[in-house]
C-alpha cells in the first residue's frame, strides 16, 4: 500500500538490446526516489515507459493501486505524471507563461485567458519558491530558470508524480543547490519525485530511497541513509567479467602533447565547459580522460583538434603551438583523431570505403596528380588497409560506408588515422556501441600504437575500458580535471567516486 | 516467367543506383499518365492520338525532328547541369533562371555590338555570358557563406532582379522598339552548325549541343575525377565530416555557386545566339531554370543523367509542338513536367516503395542513399 | 499643394489595392511558415485561385443576373477554396512524405500556369479568360465624402480591399489570441516542445498550409479583379513579391503590413510615374522601381540573417522518432 507508482516486471527490448529486463520500481508518496545507473543502464527507458513515450513489451504499471495503460504523454498527463526532460522542451521566443499554457490553454469566447493563466503561474511560482517571471522570454533567462519553467509546466498541469531526467547535467553548482531545495519543497507539498541521476552526492543530499539499475536489470532498492557511497558505486558499476588485455607495462618517454591553462566555452552560450585544464601526453603511454558524459570531454577534444575555438590556453605538439592553427594544419602537424560521433564526423556515409580512407589526405601528392585523383593508388591503398585492419564489407573498396556495420566503419576510421603515422592519436569513445570482437580488435590496435611509441589520448565513458586499457587516468568533472590516477593502484569504485565529483585529487 | 522477373530484380538490386533510376522512371510514368488523364478529361476523342503524338514526337518528321530535339534540349541540359552540380555540393540552385537571364543578355549584347570579333564572335559571347552567370550565381553563395542567408530565398529574389535588370538593359542598349524586343545579333555571333546542318537538314540544331556535351563531360570529370570534386562532394554529403577533415566550407559554397551560375549563364548564351531569337521585354521569368530543376532531379544529379534527361525533355517538347494538330496546347508538356517534379519530390518515398517491393520478391536487402544534404 | 493632394488622391487607391493583395497573400504564407512549412508555391496557388475564380465569375455572369459585387464575392470564395485544395498537394508532400519542400512547391508553381492555359484553351478556345467587367466600387455614400480618407480609401475601392482588412484583423487575433495561434507558432519554432505537450504537429501544419493556400487563392482572384480583367495564366510575380513581403516583414503581421505598403508604393510608382510629378522628376526607369522590393529583401536578409527572425524549425519535417 501507499505506493503511488508500481512498475512491475517491466521489459523493453530495442533491436539488439534489452534496455529493461524485468525491472521493478516502486515509488512511495512524498518521497524522492533516485534511479541510479551508468549510461545505458536503462534508467531513461524505464521512465519513458512510465511517461508513455515507449510501450513496455512486458510487465504492468499501477498508479495509486490501479492498473493503467499509458500509451502517450497525454495519458501520463491525465494520471498526473509529469516529466522534465534532460533537454528542455521550451519555445525560445515564447514567454514563460506561453510555454507553460501551451497544449492546455484555457479560453473565454475562444480567446486565450492569458491574464488568468499568468496569475495562476505567479501563484504557483511563489508557493513553490521558484521565483520565475511569467513575462520573461525563455531566451533571456538562465538554464536554471528554464528548468524551473519546466517544473512549473508540470505543476500547472497538476502533476503529482514528477520525473526529473538528469536534472543537474547542465546546471552550475549554485543552481544545483537551489534545485535540491526546490525538490525538497515539492515533497513537502505532497508531490512524489523520481530523480534519474548517476551523481552520488545528489542522491545523498536529497533522496530517501534509491533503486539501482545495471545493464537493464534492477539490482536493488535501498534506503539512502543506511548505505554508503562506496556501496552505491559498487552496485552501480557491478563486477563483471572483463577482458584480460595482453599489455606490458608502459614505458613513457618524452612529452608529445602539452596542454596548459586551456579554457573553452560551449558552442552557443557563455558557459565555460572546459576550465583551466593542464596535462601532458607522452610517447609510449595511453592517457585516458575518464568522466561521466557531458563533463567537457567532447569540447576538450574539439578544442585540441580545432573544431571549437578556445578561449584561453596553449596546446603544444612537439613544441609547436597548435591553438591558432586551422583544423587542416593541426592535422598535418601530427594529430590523428578518431572522432566521438563516427557517422557525423568520421565518415561521409554516401562515399565508398576507398574514398573514406583518403578523407584526411586526398590532397597530398600521393593521391593526386595535378588535381586528378589517382584511382589506382586509392584502390591499392584501400586493398592494403582492408587487409591490414580486417575491414569487412559487401563489395570491398567500392562498398558505400553507409552499408557497413558499425564495427567495420570504426575499423575504417581507426585504420585511416593510424596509417597517417602521427605522433598523437586521439581516440574518443572508440568502442561505443560495438560488439565484443570489434572492441577487442580496437583495443589491441591502440596498445600496438602505444608500443610503437605514439602518444595515445583516449576519452572513454566505459569504466572497464578506462581501467583495462589506460596507463594513466585523468578524471574530468564539470570541465575540470579533478584527479590523476594510476589504474594499477585504484579500483573502479574509487574511480567512480572521482567521476561522480565526490572526491578530488591533484593533477600534475 | 516468374523466375525471370525475380532474376531481373535481383540484378537490379545489385546495381548501386538502380533504385534511384527506377524511381526516376516511375516519376516519368506517373507524369505521362497524369497528362493522359488530363487529356482524356478535356477532350476524350483526341486524347489517345494526341498522347501517341507526344510519345513519338521526333519520329514524325525524320532527321529534321531529331535535330530540333537536340536543339531544344541544349539550354535545358545547361540549366539542368547547373542545378545538378549545385545539388551534388549540397546547394539548391533555384536561381538558374536568373543566371540564365544574365548570360542571355550578355551574349545578346555582345552578339549585337561586338562584330569586330569576327570568327571569335560567338565564342567570346559565350565566354562572357559564362563569366556573368558565374558572378550572378556567386552572389547567393557569398550571402550564404558569410551572412547565413539561405540560397533558395536569395536566389528567388535575384531571379526577379535579374529579369528586371535584363529588361532595363535591353531597353537601354539593344532595343528594337517596333517589336518590343532586342535587336538581331550579327551573323558572326550565331552559333555555327558545322556538319550538323547536313546530318539534320532543315533543323535548327547548332553546335550548342556539342558545347553542352562538353560541359557535361567537364563537370563529370571535375566531380568524379578531381580532388576539387572530391572536396565539393564531401561538403555536399556531410558538412560536419568535411569540417573534421579540415576543408574550407565557405570557400566551397561560393565556388559551387559560381560554377553553377557559370553553367547556367553559358546556357543562356547558347539559347539566344541563334538567328531569329530575341530577348523580349516581358516581365516573365525564363522557364528554363525551373525546367532545369526537373531535369536535374530526373538525371539523379549526375551529369550523364542530366544529358539523358535533357534530351528526354527535348523529345517531350517536340512532341508537344506536334500536338497543335489536335485540339490541345503544348502546355500539356509543362503539366507533365510539373507532375514529374512533384513525384521527384516524393522520390525517397518512391525509392522505399520500390526497394520494399524488390525485397519482397527477391529477399535481397537494398540500401538507399539519401543523397546530398539539401535543405 | 492642391496638385500634390490631387496626385495622392489619384495614386492612393492604386497603392491600397496592391497593398491589400500583397498583405493577404503574405499573411497566408505567414501561417504556413510559422507552422514550420516553407511555402514558395504562392505564385502557383494564386494562379490556380485566379483561374478558378475568374472562370466561375464568367459562368455566373453569363447565366445569372446577380449584382456585380455578389459575383465578385462568389469569385473570391471559389478562388479561396481552390487555393486551399491545391495547397494540399504541397502539404501532403511536405508534412506526410517529409519531402523537400522547395521541390514540391516548384512543382506547384510549374503546374499552375500550364494547367490554367491548357484548360482555358480547351474550354473556351482562348488561352486567356476575360472577366471584362469593372468590379470597382466608384463611390460609397457618405464615406466617400470624408475629406482625405474618402478619396483614399472609399473611392474606386474594391470589395476585396475590405475583405483584406477583415482578414488581417481576424488573422492577427487568431495568431496571437487563440490556442490555435499559440500552438501554430510553437510548431514553427520547436515542434518537439509542442509534441511533448500533446499538440498534434501534423494537424497544425496542415492547417497552416491550408490557410496559406486559401489566402493565396483569394489573392489570385483579387489580382484578376483589381489588376487585370484578362487572366492569361499569370499573376505578374505577385506571389513571389508576397514572399518578399513576408521575409522583409520578418514573419510578423504588423511589419508585414508596413512592408506591403512600401512595396505596393514601389509597384504603383513603377506603373504610373508620369502621373506623379515628384517621381517623374526622379527619372528612374520603371524596372528600378520593380526591382526595389527584391533588392530591399536581399539587404534585409543580409543584415538580419545571422540573428534571423525566421521560425527556427521552418522547412524541417517533423520526426516524432527524434524526440
Amino acid at each position: 500500500m501507499d505506493y503511488v507508482i508500481e512498475m512491475i516486471d517491466i521489459t523493453k527490448e530495442f533491436p539488439g538490446i534489452k534496455a529493461n529486463d524485468c525491472v521493478n520500481f516502486k515509488l512511495k508518496k512524498q518521497e524522492i526516489h533516485a534511479l541510479l545507473g551508468e549510461n545505458g543502464a536503462g534508467k531513461s527507458t524505464l521512465m519513458s515507459v512510465l511517461f508513455g513515450l515507449y510501450q513496455a513489451d512486458e510487465g504492468h504499471i499501477r498508479v495509486n493501486g490501479n492498473d493503467v495503460h499509458i500509451r502517450n504523454p497525454n495519458d501520463a498527463n491525465d494520471l498526473n505524471i509529469g516529466m522534465v526532460h534532460q533537454h528542455f522542451k521550451l519555445v525560445h521566443n515564447f514567454t514563460v507563461t506561453e510555454n507553460i499554457i501551451l497544449g492546455s490553454e484555457d479560453t473565454k469566447y475562444g480567446l486565450l485567458t492569458y491574464k488568468e493563466a499568468r496569475e495562476k503561474i505567479k501563484e504557483l511560482s511563489e508557493r513553490y519558491k521558484l521565483r520565475v517571471n511569467p513575462d520573461a522570454k525563455i531566451e533571456d533567462i538562465s538554464v536554471g530558470q528554464q528548468q524551473r519553467v519546466e517544473i512549473l509546466k508540470m505543476l500547472y498541469r497538476q502533476a503529482e508524480i514528477l520525473i526529473f531526467d538528469e536534472p543537474t547535467a547542465s546546471l552550475t553548482p549554485q543552481e544545483i543547490e537551489e534545485l535540491m531545495k526546490i525538490l525538497k519543497g515539492l515533497t513537502k507539498e505532497g508531490k512524489s519525485i523520481v530523480l534519474i541521476t548517476h551523481k552520488l552526492n545528489e542522491i545523498r543530499e536529497v533522496a530517501d530511497r534509491c533503486t539501482i539499475l545495471r545493464k537493464g536489470k534492477s539490482i536493488s532498492t535501498v534506503e539512502v541513509k543506511g548505505t554508503t557511497n562506496e556501496e552505491l558505486a559498487e552496485m552501480m558499476v557491478g563486477r563483471k567479467v572483463v577482458f584480460e588485455l595482453e599489455k606490458t607495462k608502459a614505458k613513457p618517454k618524452e612529452t608529445v602533447l602539452q596542454v596548459s591553462n586551456l579554457t573553452i566555452k560551449e558552442k552557443e552560450g557563455n558557459k565555460e565547459v572546459v576550465r583551466n585544464v593542464n596535462f601532458k601526453a607522452r610517447r609510449g603511454e595511453i592517457l585516458c580522460i575518464a568522466g561521466i558524459e557531458g563533463n567537457g570531454q567532447t569540447e576538450l577534444i574539439y578544442g585540441l583538434v580545432g573544431m571549437l575555438p578556445i578561449k584561453e590556453g596553449s596546446i603544444l605538439l612537439n613544441d609547436k603551438e597548435l591553438s591558432t592553427l586551422s583544423i587542416r594544419k593541426r592535422s598535418l602537424s601530427g594529430v590523428s583523431h578518431i572522432p566521438e560521433d563516427r557517422q557525423r564526423h568520421g565518415l561521409v556515409l554516401d562515399f565508398t570505403l576507398e574514398n573514406n580512407l583518403i578523407l584526411q589526405n586526398y590532397f597530398t601528392s600521393k593521391y593526386h596528380h595535378r588535381g586528378f585523383l589517382k584511382f589506382d593508388t586509392i584502390r591499392d591503398n584501400a586493398e592494403k588497409m582492408i587487409d591490414r585492419f580486417d575491414i569487412r564489407s559487401s563489395r570491398g573498396p567500392v562498398s558505400l560506408a553507409r552499408s557497413m556495420s558499425g564495427g567495420n566503419q570504426q575499423k575504417l576510421i581507426l585504420g585511416r588515422e593510424i596509417d597517417r603515422n602521427n605522433d598523437l592519436l586521439i581516440a574518443v569513445q572508440p568502442t561505443r556501441g560495438l560488439d565484443v570482437g570489434a572492441i577487442e580488435f580496437i583495443h589491441q590496435q591502440l596498445i600496438d600504437q602505444r608500443d610503437q611509441g605514439k602518444a595515445v589520448l583516449l576519452v572513454s565513458l566505459e569504466l572497464d575500458e578506462v581501467m583495462n586499457l589506460s596507463d594513466r587516468i585523468l578524471v574530468m568533472y564539470e570541465g575540470e580535471l579533478v584527479g590523476e590516477l594510476d589504474p594499477s593502484k585504484i579500483d573502479e569504485k574509487e574511480l567512480g567516486l572521482y567521476m561522480a565529483g565526490s572526491k578530488r585529487g591533484e593533477v600534475s | 516467367m516468374k523466375n525471370l522477373w525475380k532474376n531481373t530484380l535481383t540484378l537490379i538490386a545489385k546495381r548501386s543506383n538502380s533504385i534511384q533510376v527506377l524511381s526516376s522512371l516511375l516519376a516519368i510514368v506517373f507524369g505521362l499518365l497524369f497528362g493522359l488523364i488530363v487529356m482524356l478529361i478535356v477532350n476524350p476523342a483526341d486524347a489517345f492520338p494526341g498522347f501517341f503524338t507526344i510519345l513519338t514526337g521526333p519520329f514524325q518528321a525524320g532527321m529534321r525532328s531529331f535535330g530540333n530535339m537536340f536543339y531544344r534540349a541544349t539550354p535545358i541540359i545547361f540549366t539542368g547541369l547547373s542545378v545538378a552540380f549545385a545539388f551534388r555540393t549540397g546547394l539548391f540552385n533555384i536561381g538558374a533562371t536568373g543566371q540564365f537571364t544574365i548570360g542571355a543578355f550578355i551574349a545578346v549584347y555582345i552578339g549585337v555590338h561586338w562584330g569586330f570579333l569576327g570568327p571569335f564572335h560567338w565564342a567570346v559571347a559565350i565566354f562572357f555570358a559564362l563569366v556573368g552567370g558565374g558572378l550572378w550565381g556567386a552572389l547567393p553563395g557569398l550571402l550564404k557563406a558569410f551572412r547565413n542567408v539561405h540560397e533558395v530565398v536569395s536566389s528567388i529574389m535575384l531571379n526577379y532582379v535579374a529579369m528586371y535588370l535584363m529588361i532595363l538593359l535591353v531597353r537601354r542598349t539593344v532595343f528594337f522598339g517596333d517589336h518590343a524586343r532586342s535587336l538581331a545579333i550579327q551573323d558572326s555571333a550565331e552559333l555555327p552548325k558545322w556538319f550538323l546542318g547536313s546530318i539534320f537538314p532543315g533543323s535548327s540544331i547548332n553546335i550548342g549541343i556539342f558545347i553542352a556535351i562538353l560541359f557535361v563531360a567537364v563537370i563529370h570529370i571535375v566531380l568524379n575525377k578531381t580532388t576539387f570534386g572530391y572536396e565539393l562532394q564531401s561538403v555536399g554529403f556531410n558538412k560536419d565530416a568535411a569540417k573534421y577533415a579540415g576543408m574550407n566550407e565557405k570557400r566551397n559554397i561560393v565556388l559551387s555557386m559560381l560554377i553553377a551560375g557559370a553553367i547556367a549563364g553559358a546556357g543562356g548564351a547558347t539559347f539566344f545566339l541563334v538567328g531569329g531569337r530575341y530577348l523580349h521585354v516581358n516581365a516573365v521569368l525564363m522557364p528554363q531554370g525551373f525546367t532545369g530543376i526537373a531535369v536535374a532531379l530526373l538525371g539523379l544529379s549526375a551529369p550523364i543523367g542530366v544529358l539523358l534527361a535533357g534530351i528526354f525533355y527535348g523529345f517531350l517538347e517536340l512532341g508537344g509542338l506536334f500536338l497543335q494538330g489536335f485540339d490541345f496546347t503544348s502546355e500539356i508538356i509543362d503539366i507533365i513536367i510539373a507532375v514529374i517534379i512533384y513525384f521527384s519530390a516524393l522520390s525517397l518515398f518512391l525509392q522505399k516503395f520500390v526497394a520494399s517491393y524488390i525485397k519482397k520478391v527477391t529477399e535481397t536487402d537494398i540500401e538507399i542513399s539519401e543523397g546530398a544534404d539539401i535543405k | 499643394m492642391i496638385e500634390l493632394m490631387n496626385q495622392l488622391n489619384f495614386a492612393f487607391p492604386y497603392i491600397i489595392r496592391a497593398m491589400a493583395l500583397l498583405s493577404v497573400v503574405a499573411l497566408g504564407a505567414l501561417f504556413s511558415e510559422r507552422s514550420g512549412v516553407v511555402n514558395i508555391a504562392l505564385e502557383g496557388i494564386m494562379i490556380m485561385g485566379a483561374f478558378a475564380g475568374a472562370w466561375t465569375m464568367i459562368i455566373v455572369m453569363n447565366n445569372f443576373a446577380i449584382p456585380r459585387q455578389w459575383n465578385a464575392f462568389i469569385g473570391l470564395s471559389v478562388g479561396a477554396v481552390t487555393g486551399l485544395i491545391f495547397s494540399l498537394f504541397h502539404a501532403f508532400a511536405a508534412i506526410h512524405m517529409k519531402s523537400n519542400q522547395i521541390i514540391s512547391a516548384t512543382a506547384l508553381n510549374f503546374f499552375a500556369p500550364a494547367f490554367a492555359i491548357f484548360t482555358a484553351r480547351a474550354v473556351t478556345g482562348d488561352r486567356a479568360l476575360n472577366v471584362r467587367l469593372d468590379y470597382s466600387i466608384r463611390n460609397i455614400p457618405i464615406l466617400s465624402d470624408i475629406p482625405i480618407l474618402g478619396p483614399w480609401f472609399f473611392t474606386n475601392a474594391y470589395l476585396s480591399t475590405f475583405i483584406a482588412v477583415f482578414i488581417f484583423i481576424v488573422a492577427y487575433i487568431v495568431l496571437y489570441k487563440t490556442p490555435f495561434g499559440l500552438r501554430l507558432r510553437s510548431c514553427g519554432e520547436n515542434p518537439h516542445a509542442a509534441d511533448s505537450l500533446g499538440v498534434n504537429i501534423y494537424k497544425i501544419r496542415y492547417a497552416g498550409v491550408m490557410i496559406s493556400g486559401a489566402l493565396a487563392g483569394l489573392g489570385g482572384v483579387m489580382f484578376v479583379l483589381s489588376f487585370s480583367t484578362r487572366f492569361d495564366g499569370a499573376v505578374a510575380g505577385f506571389g513571389f513579391l508576397s514572399l518578399a513581403v513576408l521575409i522583409s516583414g520578418q514573419w510578423k503581421p504588423i511589419r508585414l503590413i508596413l512592408i506591403a505598403f512600401l512595396f505596393a508604393l514601389f509597384r504603383v510608382v513603377s506603373e504610373i510615374p508620369d502621373e506623379l510629378i515628384g517621381i517623374r522628376n526622379l527619372n528612374l526607369p520603371q524596372e528600378i522601381w520593380r526591382m526595389l522590393p527584391f533588392i530591399a529583401t536581399l539587404v534585409i536578409l543580409a543584415i538580419t540573417s545571422k540573428g534571423s527572425a525566421a521560425p527556427r524549425a521552418v522547412g524541417e519535417p517533423f520526426d516524432a522518432g527524434k524526440r
